[in-house]
């Protein structure tokens, strides 16, 4: 491999600004600010210390799942599973807190999503089912096997400590935040500036021509999914913190709920190019617009509708633009 | 049956093993209902495999429209929202209109649902596995502002029952369905240009364009029939509790999928194999029917779907096929 130059899409090209560049990257991020500079003007209780905090909070959960996801996707694949893994990780971690503590539990949690992580690796590069049917096998196994050891009932454990992991602050912000902060320099630390980055890259922009480049193709696939397995097997630690309780069937459609956090963040899904920076700033949008629909009153099931709208119309953005560029181009 | 639109030599060993992958769905099903008429005294009964059929009709005929849209080389994640609308707007419009048109009005409801995907797919240019998610949430959403969160019961009005409780020569009215929409959707591929044409776009997207295919308008066709069937199905499961309400048929989208994959439609486009996912419901079914003739807890019913995918999924998968690539190919 030769440096990342290609794989990152530069933000100038020779007519000065790329737009579409700087949408992809920066576009959510300025959404983002755009949004809650209107919500804290027009909505009283928006910019309160107490409302903004828990918009944070309530980002992490996804936000560090949606970490994992972003590698994937820019790997040109995905991770189904990730909503079982979850709510099994999330089981564990409550029940080994319990008993031996919580730098414990956070360890178990994580091995378990590593544990589901290696599984899925290891079906796809070795057994080559592809990604999407082996994780959408393993979101079923996964649960069913959850519900098998449980008999479908819940683990709770209410130690202070466990419960500050998932509800306490650390120097004004809440402890889930940095953990999902940490996680996103982490990654995207590792994507710029090491080989398994660049990797993971070249092997979303063109798998066959990384191959042939040299690039560990089967290792790297592996490696990606060990990898959503184990931020995933962390989010989960958080959210069984965060509730200090867990059951199995935590969390339905968790998994779409992340893909769309990574994609309305500018990582495409044809793989090869993204950014954490846009997964951190999708996953607070995503809780935010929940958030003013509360604070406005608006019918709860509205909420629904208008997540899937902003991800429609953000994914639109690009196509129309295009639509645009051709017909000045024809005319 | 199975169809496929290359016909050349070169692939006649992978024909072959397209059609014994249909075999083997087929095979299974038998062994499994071997294994389980010997285990039970109950399975065989008439009353058992009646029920065991109409539980794998109302995947079935979902599956089947989904089919089209894998065969196509696209996703519906919406097929699930989907159902829960047009279950409630029919159930809903009951009273005005009749059992009869209430149910074309669910068809059409679903119809729209579909079209309006394949709309923000080919004018907007959104992939289909984002717009179909974005529209999951959407209607999903839709259908509880619809209902206003409740239940909508149909009070003396069994008519509607017809759906789910009809028979005719003693088949249940869900099995004739699914056979119905089976036969037709393969007199639509074999016979019709259409049909043709949503292979071709399956196989390959750009040189269908180049040809003359009018890929939009295929893809409006594909994306309203997957609605409509939903709607059907969404519409049988409403009738055989004569309640709807929107959080109906929740998760249906990957059991459609799931069963589509294990009766061997590939997902990388170009093929369809409706008997096969005639099949792969009718071995779902029978394999939950049959635990639960077993006694086992329910929560293995998760554990043996998930696997079966993935022991189907290694059996069919290609030599030399690289699953980092399957994403794209599916775009």
């Amino acid at each position: 491999m030769t440096g990342s130059a290609q794989a990152i899409p530069q933000a100038t090209s020779r007519r000065g600004l790329d737009w579409d560049v700087m949408w992809e990257r920066y576009g959510i991020s300025a959404v983002l600010v755009v949004v809650w500079a209107i919500a804290a003007l027009t909505l009283p209780n928006f910019a309160s210390r107490d409302n903004l905090l828990n918009v944070l909070r309530q980002s992490s959960f996804v936000g560090v799942a949606a970490v994992g996801m972003t590698v994937a996707i820019i790997a040109g694949t995905f991770d189904l599973s990730v909503g079982s893994t979850l709510g099994l990780a999330a089981w564990v971690a409550v029940a080994v807190a319990a008993r031996w503590g919580v730098l414990a539990a956070m360890l178990a949690g994580v091995a378990t999503g590593t544990v589901v992580g290696s599984i899925n690796g290891l079906l796809v590069s070795r057994v080559r089912i592809p990604a999407f049917i082996t994780t959408l096998g393993m979101l079923f196994i996964v649960r069913g096997f959850h519900y098998v050891i449980t008999n479908g009932d819940s683990a709770r454990f209410n130690g202070k400590s466990f419960i500050w992991l998932g509800n306490g602050t650390i120097a004004g912000l809440p402890v889930p935040f940095w953990i999902f902060l940490l996680c996103a320099a982490l990654a995207a630390a590792v994507l710029a500036y090491t080989s398994f980055g660049r990797y993971v890259y070249a092997v979303g922009s063109n798998s066959e021509a990384a191959l042939v480049a040299g690039v560990p193709l089967r290792r790297i696939t592996a490696l990606v999914f060990v990898v959503i397995g184990a931020f995933t097997g962390l989010a989960g630690v958080l959210i069984g913190a965060r509730l200090y309780s867990a059951a199995p069937g935590l969390e339905p459609g968790f998994e779409l709920n992340v893909i769309a956090t990574v994609v309305l963040g500018g990582t495409r899904l044809a793989g090869g190019r993204g950014s954490m920076l846009g997964t951190v700033a999708a996953a607070s949008l995503f809780v935010t617009l929940t958030n003013i629909l509360n604070l406005a009153h608006a019918d709860p099931f509205m909420q629904k509708v208008a997540v899937g709208l902003v991800l429609l119309v953000a994914l639109s953005i690009e196509g129309i633009r295009q639509r645009l560029a051709e017909r000045l181009a024809r005319s | 049956m199975t169809f496929g639109t290359t016909e050349s030599k070169r692939l006649s060993m992978s024909r072959v093993l397209r059609s014994a992958q249909s075999y083997t769905v087929g095979l299974a099903v038998l062994a499994v209902g071997l294994v389980l008429t010997l285990l039970t005294n109950r399975f065989l009964r008439i009353d058992n495999v009646l029920n065991v059929l109409t539980n794998a009709s109302v995947v079935a005929i979902v599956g089947l429209g989904m089919t089209l849209a894998i065969a196509s080389g696209n996703f519906d994640l919406s097929v699930g929202s989907t159902a829960a609308f047009a279950g409630c707007v029919s159930m809903s419009l009951v009273p005005a209109l009749g059992v009869p048109l209430a149910i074309v009005a669910g068809l059409v409801a679903g119809a729209l649902v579909g079209l309006v995907n394949g709309l923000i797919m080919t004018e907007l240019r959104v992939p289909a596995f984002i717009t179909t998610l974005g529209m999951m949430s959407v209607v999903r959403g839709l259908a509880l502002i619809y209902t206003g969160g409740r239940d909508i019961y149909l009070y003396g009005q069994t008519e509607y029952k017809v759906l789910s409780g009809g028979h005719l020569l003693g088949i249940p009215m869900p099995v004739l369905l699914a056979l119905a929409l089976a036969a037709l959707l393969s007199s639509v591929l074999a016979q019709t240009r259409f049909g043709r044409h949503i292979l071709a776009v399956g196989s390959n997207l750009p040189s269908a364009r180049r040809s003359g295919v009018r890929t939009s308008q295929v893809l409006w066709g594909i994306f309203a029939i997957v609605g409509a069937a939903a709607a059907l199905s969404g519409m049988i499961i409403s009738a055989q509790v004569l309640t709807a309400n929107g959080r109906l048929a929740t998760g249906l989208e990957l059991n459609a999928i799931a069963v589509v994959v294990v009766g061997g439609t590939a997902l990388t486009g170009g093929k369809a194999s409706l008997s096969g996912t005639l099949l792969g419901a009718v071995l779902v079914a029978m394999i939950n029917n049959g635990l639960n003739l077993l006694n086992v807890p329910i929560f293995y019913q998760d554990l043996t779907v998930g696997l079966l995918l993935l022991v189907a999924l290694a059996l069919q998968v290609e030599r030399g096929w690289n699953p980092l690539t399957q994403l794209r190919r599916t775009q």
